[in-house]
């Protein structure tokens, strides 16, 4: 048995004994134990250094509020910072490691910082590192130089750099009542509601339910609890859920829940998740989230040995683990003496209560005394002393009602010193939801309002049941540092010194001291911060006020947030011949979802050799594209026509079925939304394409005029998007893959003219192929039952073998529009007008169309807008995509942006590399010299030529032809 | 034009089809199983018909009269209503629409013909993937993807609901009593498939 362990007791799993290493020494603790436990049973009670003055530090509680023992656990090869030793449950194997020293725990090299107190103090770097006025360091320049010597110092512990390789999950949940906290509380408003017909889940942030009667000794109350523990485990509409910590409430009833489901099992996060995030959608809410003990204010309050006298108690029912062989209690309230009594009663060494009261009511002081503890009544104390644990303590004689210390005090031998300073509701998600907690003045305490028919709080979350304090805080001695915020290393006189330089709301308090903050978020150091502000400020504190509680309650895994949505569960579309490119060596491109292949390396190839030889291929002979990513729509109905004519800005009622037109369409604004081509398949159906990346926003435009503007319009729109496959064929020779592909259709010129559509088969398969050219050449799409895609790629693929055919991907298929001067979303970016893209012959003069009324704007007609124009490198350099339109020679002396260029590609047909521009004043700059200057990222600056968009072709022979 | 003929009525074009979870579909056991009995059975419905029924307004009855003679299937009136039967399924997707999906050899053709004008139907055999997700555990699986109640109080046999998994669209249409039919886009098929026998895992899965 380890040297604190009692003989008997706990509900740890005595008969096996589970080894974990922290700072590299074996030790062993049973199961159930936390680190905390099994670390305090074998003797260790200094745990970590604190934040800011690196002193040792111990535990202060047993639970989720623990400031000071955060602990760095290693697992797999990852490493997770700032778990609290409390919460964290060994298991065999289990490595941690102490934080904030170096190179140990007993010996720290920072602890210097302890004995430069007055020059750390509140506001400490706001005010040392705002900078002279003067020199090379002036200004934010000297707390830049100095941040990297601070940060090193400072913070709460060091994150790993490895991926996390645990698993994470989600879970949605729905029901009538959640529960929060398994006390008796909980457990009995689970028990009412289940017992209903409701459905009822119940969070339990510790890994056994029934809250504090698993510590508090009171045989009565536990046995309740086992048993509403055991009626609600038989019932089928109550989930009882360990090991869940409810932090965040949210609108609708929305309550977010952390699970830790494999923490405390050395095979952690697979298969089953190593922390599941609860979503729980709850018709009511009852917040039985049990209360707080507060520490008090003193010197020598940080000392490892110094503890809540409810934590001590914990340790002992819990895991029959004594904090202390002689413990000493000081208290402001009767909770105490029930420890003090229970912890003799166990075997340990009481010798004495010292108590700020003077007057001790009711039976607490006379039972203590009849079990031979000693009460000091009206005193408190004042100093502790141990290196670095606690040895013995200083009581001196107390006005509770004044803070006056009148006469000398005495010192008392012990090893550890229990403290209650009063009970805090936990009243956290009652905040979170949006109410404003209540002052109370006899327990000293803010508590929740009313529930407001969401939430209700019941139990000592609601106030009920504690035992009310005398109001003290703190002890104002000279005893050394006193303080508040023991994680963030906040004295009280950093609370003075923050009043006394005006910061003295409580918002302020917090950020000028970091009172309250990080991990623990103030658990154990809110109110005292706010009542020696009080104090300072000679008001009462509910006047003071108090910081509203945010999400999360406790902190959350991040990989718990993301969940399955990230990494190889990031969901992709592919499509149907996804598998054949990767297999071809493509590179696969995320567009959007899709994946896309950018270009097929031969080994050896860079992509710009790649795409060069690809495109090259399309206009000497043919390639083939994947095109299955293009949105299509099915527009349907009998007034489908006279719809498309009113959403695309040229004619589509007269369209005849089996051709297909190119279309453009606006925003309401003006400005042009997307393009592509629209096919009639029969009377009152059409396919229409819309770019890669615009199809859901089209389809939301369309529905929303269908539903809201036309609503008398008979039009139904589906997405057919992954009902088709599709692939481009292009090239001089692509009518001779298709004549020697294709069944039950000629595809000879006068049967298959420019935006013709036929029919037929390839492989057996049918197909539909429509006549169109993105690249400039002769070029044909064929779409085909997505199934049938690869069957009709392959059957494509072997018909071109003969010409040469290679597929190309996005980087070649950029590269022949851009020598067309062909338009994608980088040119229709939001803020071009058909106008400034040249499609005026598309805009009709007959008809309205969405966007036609606000054409005619001033600022739309301006000559001097940005429009399309085409650049060619002059100095053979190679453009940067995004580079600025300038007219000045010197790089450094550019003059101001006249535009930017929206690609750029070498081009094969040019032999020279080339790019499309949107500059001031397009036309009229062609032919002149400027520019393309990229001073952020590459920092080139290119003589280039402005010229006419259209490269390759401009008369469109060859697509025509 | 004429219409685009179905694959399902042809064995020699179904023969052609290809499942977009080819090379990712493999029968058998996987993760942790329970005395050997999985948490879930999952599987694709390959192969079915399936399309998109719209009504125009005021033509919402006569759709459903049209399901009705064709597949024997009773369909109510209410949002996200359904049925199922052994000619195939049916539900509700929004309003006047249904995802009808079935065997049948000919039933986009027969559909049609019953739909005549009172709305239209669009061919999606080759546009959706059908995958069914069955057994004692499929609740708490699918409720770690979708923020939907899957308890039977408010979720009855043939019913359906329109939702999303993360950015993947889903219709899900419960076809037994722990059978749910999941029904997604078929480009986001195989993303769907990965993530739902990684959810599986923890319960145990058997692919069939």
């Amino acid at each position: 048995m380890t040297s604190h362990r009692l003989p008997t007791g706990g509900r740890i799993g005595r008969d096996v004994r589970v080894h974990f290493t922290f700072d590299g020494k074996r030790y062993y603790g049973h199961g159930g134990d936390t680190l905390a436990s099994a670390l305090l049973a074998n003797g260790i009670r200094v745990l970590g250094r604190s934040f800011k003055y690196h002193r040792p530090r111990g535990l202060l509680t047993a639970g989720y509020d623990e400031p000071n023992a955060l602990v760095t656990v290693l697992t797999d090869g990852a490493r997770e910072p700032n778990i609290r030793a409390t919460e964290l449950e060994i298991f065999e194997g289990l490595v941690a490691e102490s934080q904030n020293r170096f190179p140990s725990l007993r010996f720290d090299v920072m602890a210097i910082n302890q004995f430069t107190g007055k020059l750390l103090g509140a506001g400490f770097y706001y005010k040392t590192f705002m900078g002279p006025v003067i020199g090379p360091l002036k200004g934010t320049r000297f707390w830049m130089f100095c941040e990297t010597f601070i940060r090193r110092a400072a913070g709460l512990g060091r994150a790993g750099t490895t991926p996390d390789p645990a698993r994470y999950e989600r879970m949605n949940a729905f029901c009538d009542v959640l529960v929060v906290g398994s006390g008796l509380a909980g457990l009995r408003g689970a028990r009412d509601a289940a017992t209903t017909g409701k459905t009822v889940i119940v969070c339990e942030t510790m890994p056994v339910a029934g809250g504090c009667t698993n510590w508090r000794g009171d045989e009565t109350q536990s046995d309740e609890a086992r048993t509403l523990i055991g009626e609600l485990g038989e019932m089928e509409n109550v989930r009882l859920l360990t090991r869940t910590t409810a932090w965040g409430y949210y609108d609708g009833n929305t309550v977010a829940a952390l699970e830790r489901v494999t923490d405390h099992l050395p095979k952690r996060g697979t298969p089953a998740p190593r922390h599941r995030h609860w979503v729980i959608r709850a018709g009511q809410v009852v917040i039985a989230t049990g209360a707080l003990e507060r520490p008090m204010v003193f010197p020598g309050n940080d000392r490892p040995g110094v503890m809540l006298a409810d934590a001590a108690m914990r340790f002992a029912e819990e895991f029959g683990v004594l904090t202390g062989k002689r413990m000493v209690l000081f208290t402001n309230n009767d909770s105490a003496y029930r420890v003090a009594m229970r912890l003799k009663e166990l075997g340990a060494d009481v010798p004495a209560i010292i108590d700020v009261r003077a007057e001790v009511e009711g039976d607490a002081r006379a039972d203590a005394e009849t079990a031979g503890i000693e009460v000091i009544a009206g005193h408190a104390v004042v100093k502790t002393e141990g290196r670095p644990e606690v040895s013995s303590v200083f009581a001196q004689p107390f006005d509770h009602r004044t803070g006056i210390l009148p006469g000398s005090g005495r010192a008392l031998t012990c090893d550890a010193l229990l403290v209650s300073g009063g009970w805090s509701p936990v009243l956290h998600l009652a905040s979170q939801a949006g109410a404003r907690p209540v002052w109370d003045e006899q327990l000293q305490a803010f508590v929740p309002p009313e529930g407001d028919g969401r939430w209700t709080a019941a139990g000592s979350a609601a106030g009920e049941g504690l035992d009310p304090p005398a109001p003290v805080f703190e002890i104002v001695s000279t005893g050394g540092k006193a303080f508040v915020d023991l994680q963030h290393d906040v004295t009280a006189d950093d609370v003075r010194l923050a009043h006394r330089e005006g910061f003295s709301s409580v918002e302020h308090l917090k950020r000028y001291t970091t009172l309250g903050m990080a991990t623990d978020q103030g658990k154990t150091s809110n109110i005292s911060g706010m009542a020696i502000m009080a104090e300072a400020l000679a008001a009462p504190i509910p006047q003071v006020g108090t910081t509203r509680f945010r999400p999360p309650f406790t902190p959350v895994s991040l990989g718990a947030l993301a969940a399955e949505r990230y990494g190889d569960l990031r969901p992709h579309r592919l499509t149907p011949m996804h598998d054949w490119h990767a297999e071809k060596g493509a590179h696969m491109y995320p567009a959007g979802l899709w994946m896309r292949s950018e270009s097929y390396n031969r080994p050896g190839e860079t992509v710009e050799q790649a795409y060069i030889r690809e495109a090259r291929n399309v206009r000497e002979s043919v390639g083939i594209v994947d095109v299955s990513t293009l949105g299509k729509i099915d527009v349907q109905g009998p007034d489908a026509a006279e719809f498309l004519n009113r959403i695309y800005t040229n004619g589509f009622a007269k369209l005849p079925v089996g051709k297909a037109r190119y279309g453009l369409m606006l925003r309401e604004d003006g400005f042009a939304m997307d393009d592509g081509t629209t096919w009639r398949l029969a009377e009152e159906r059409f396919l229409m394409t819309t770019t890669t990346a615009n199809a859901a926003r089209v389809m939301q435009h369309m529905e929303f005029y269908l539903d809201c503007i036309w609503p008398d319009l008979r039009v139904h729109l589906t997405s057919v998007t992954d009902q088709w496959a599709a692939a481009a064929i292009a090239g001089p020779n692509a009518r001779d893959v298709l004549a020697a592909c294709v069944e039950g259709a000629a595809v000879d010129h006068a049967t298959l003219p420019f935006m013709g559509i036929v029919r037929g088969a390839v492989a057996g398969v049918p197909v539909m192929i429509c006549r169109l050219s993105f690249s400039g050449e002769r070029a044909y799409e064929v779409y085909c039952g997505a199934h049938h895609g690869q069957h009709v790629w392959d059957a494509l693929m072997e018909a071109g073998e003969k010409f040469g055919i290679e597929p190309y991907g996005l980087e070649a298929l950029g590269t022949l529009r851009i020598e067309k001067g062909h338009i994608t979303g980088a040119e229709i970016d939001g803020r071009t007008t058909a106008h400034d893209l040249h499609l005026n012959w598309m805009i009709s003069s007959k008809k309205p169309f969405v966007g036609s009324a606000m054409l005619d704007r001033e600022g739309l007609m301006d000559p001097s807008r940005w429009s399309l124009v085409g650049v060619v490198s002059l100095s053979g350099e190679r453009l940067r995509g995004g580079s600025h339109v300038v007219n000045g020679a010197d790089r450094e002396d550019p003059g101001r942006s006249l535009g930017h260029l929206t690609a750029m590609c070498y081009s094969p047909a040019m032999g020279k590399y080339i790019g499309l521009a949107l500059v001031e004043n397009g036309p009229g700059r062609i032919g002149s010299r400027a520019w393309a200057t990229d001073p952020a990222r590459s920092g080139t600056h290119i003589p280039i030529e402005i010229v006419r968009h259209h490269f390759y072709d401009p008369e469109g022979k060859r697509m025509h032809g | 034009m004429a219409e685009h003929p179905s694959f399902v009525a042809d064995p020699v074009l179904r023969d052609r089809a290809e499942s977009p979870l080819t090379g990712h579909y493999q029968p058998g056991d996987f993760g942790t199983l329970a005395d050997n009995d999985p948490g879930v059975t999952l599987s694709e419905r390959f192969g079915l018909t399936i399309v998109e029924l719209a009504a125009w307004r005021g033509d919402e009855e006569k759709i459903r009269s049209a399901v009705a003679s064709v597949m024997n299937l009773k369909l109510e009136g209410a949002p996200g209503s359904g049925a199922a039967g052994e000619n195939g399924s049916a539900f509700n997707t929004a309003p006047g629409r249904w995802l009808v999906s079935g065997e049948k050899a000919e039933l986009a053709a027969e559909l049609a013909g019953q739909t005549g004008t009172a709305g239209t139907l669009t061919d999606l055999s080759h546009g959706r993937t059908v995958i069914r997700i069955d057994g004692p555990r499929s609740r708490w699986v699918l409720s770690k993807l979708f923020a939907i109640d899957f308890s039977e109080r408010v979720w009855p046999v043939g019913h359906g609901v329109s939702t999303s998994h993360h950015d993947i669209h889903a219709a899900i249409q419960r076809s037994g009593a722990d059978a749910f039919d999941i029904i997604v886009f078929r480009s986001f098929a195989r993303s769907f498939w990965h993530v739902l026998c990684r959810s599986s895992e923890e319960t145990g899965y058997r692919v069939t």
